[in-house]
């Protein structure tokens, strides 16, 4: 499984490394998750948070792409 | 039946011709106090009944009912404008920044105040903050009873926000009365717009005096935002009194009363709701998920305004340059399109994407220090009272959605251990 944080749809509401502590951290800036605009692997044990993740944003600017 | 500032102005002449066959017409004000849990009840009737409405409220209004279209409406500033927010009153002799300021000058100015509002930023205060928790409760347990939502729900935030800003939290003693009369008059109702000025004046007095204190030093103090303000420049130019002034403010209304609102409904739901109360004491760490979900279910945010900037068809509606649209974020946040059990307080809910902090270049710039507030108010007083009842016998009343909602009251009760 990839995450891919859209750029211009995040807005910092820090959902996402809430929900997914283990897998998604923030800049420790202005509070946007450190991967905005990336695509990153999700390791299979953090598929379950990768899913909250995506599911928690109110932009849906956290999608998931099943391997 | 209180008057409203929008009784009195017609609704725009042609207006109504415009409105399609398919988007039903109504006359709601929703801004006259109910019985709590009323507006909730009527964003969800509207939302199954249609997704789109014309309200003849004020000069007439679009209304948009559904999580789809209220995240639409979010996301694309170039339509609808934070010009005015407040669907009844278009023309606003009122201007919050960077709140009402649009997309690209809006990135500029917020910047400045986003990084003090900040995860990290916030974190640096949490002691702090559970310190004046912890004082607040430990000053209440012996009473026995209190209304919560004058007593501590507006009193905490209040003094952890002065205390992020770097002025004394003490001075909450004249900032929760002028904030409550602001609010008495923002919903529309005219007989309190004296109160709301007066109130307006002394919050903008408060930040004179702050300035004058801090103008001409060298250097930015440490953690002192007014003064961060002052040695601010935008374009190159420093940001002016004015401007200072003007987000000065808007943060003390955006911040202050709408945390206050939101903490009344979660300790409503946590009095009620003994077996949601223990699970919190046995398991702590599904406090900050219960705080988003009281922030679903319990949004105080009945809908929110924008203005419509260009000509567009909006889910079959004709919007042109100038009408004002409502999102209902009220029935976004129950949608059943959206949430299994919708109407249900689900503790340790999954993929909550609520829209309580709003969404697009507006989401709440305080949304990390709102939730950290209410995780401090839940952690700090289930330590001390763990046990508590509702003791009203008579309904409780919620403000009108016209400004934020709140319960007016919240009459609490506990045991005092002998």
């Amino acid at each position: 499984m990839k995450l891919e944080v859209s750029a211009p749809l995040c807005r910092g509401h820090g959902r996402c490394y809430t929900v997914a502590p283990d897998l998604l951290e923030d800049d420790d800036d202005e509070g946007f998750v450190t991967v905005r605009g990336q695509i990153i692997d999700v390791p299979s044990d953090q598929e379950d948070a990768a899913r909250d993740a995506a599911g928690s944003c109110p932009e849906r600017a956290v999608s998931l792409h099943e391997d | 039946m209180t008057s409203t500032a929008a009784e009195g102005h017609a609704v725009t002449p042609g207006i109504t011709e415009r409105v399609p066959s398919g988007c039903p017409v109504i006359h709601l004000d929703a801004s006259p106090p109910l019985e709590v849990g009323s507006h909730w009840q009527k964003a969800n009737e509207l939302r199954e009944a249609s997704p789109t409405f014309f309200n003849t409220h004020a000069q007439g209004y679009w209304v948009f009912t559904r999580y789809d279209e209220v995240r639409e409406m979010y996301q694309h500033p170039e339509i609808f404008s934070s010009e005015s927010i407040t669907p009844w009153d278009p023309e606003p002799a009122y201007r919050f920044v960077p709140t009402q300021i649009d997309p690209p000058d809006h990135a500029k100015y917020r910047q400045l105040i986003s990084h003090w509002f900040a995860p990290n930023a916030v974190a640096r205060i949490a002691p702090q903050a559970h310190e004046i928790g912890q004082r607040l409760v430990s000053g209440l347990a012996a009473r026995g009873e209190c209304d919560f939502v004058t007593d501590f729900a507006m009193r905490l935030p209040t003094e952890i926000f002065l205390a992020i800003i770097g002025v004394p939290p003490s001075d909450a003693d004249l900032f929760v009365p002028w904030v409550e009369d602001f609010f008495a008059g923002f919903g529309g109702d005219l007989e309190q717009q004296q109160a709301m000025g007066a109130a307006l004046g002394g919050i903008r007095q408060y930040w004179v005096d702050v300035l004058e204190e801090r103008r001409g030093e060298a250097a930015p103090r440490e953690n002192d935002f007014v003064s961060l303000l002052l040695h601010s420049t935008v374009d190159d130019a420093p940001l002016g009194d004015d401007l200072i002034l003007d987000i000065l403010t808007v943060l003390v209304l955006a911040g202050l009363d709408t945390t206050r609102g939101q903490l009344g409904y979660l300790f409503r739901h946590l009095a009620d709701n003994p077996d949601d109360r223990g699970r919190l004491i046995e398991e702590p760490g599904l406090i900050p998920s219960a705080v988003e979900e009281s922030l679903r279910l319990y949004t105080i945010i009945f809908g929110d305004g924008r203005k419509v900037a260009e000509d567009t068809e909006f889910h079959g509606c004709p919007l042109r340059k100038g009408d004002m649209v409502y999102g209902l974020v009220s029935g976004a946040n129950r949608d059943p399109r959206m949430y299994d059990r919708p109407d249900d307080f689900v503790v340790d809910r999954k993929a909550n994407n609520h829209l309580g902090f709003a969404g697009g270049p507006h989401r709440c710039l305080g949304a990390h220090l709102a939730r950290m507030v209410m995780q401090v108010a839940v952690e700090e007083w289930l330590k001390v009272i763990p046990d508590f009842h509702v003791a009203s016998d008579s309904p409780l009343m919620e403000r009108g959605g016209g400004a934020m909602m709140t319960l007016l009251s919240l009459p609490l009760a506990w045991e005092v251990p002998a």
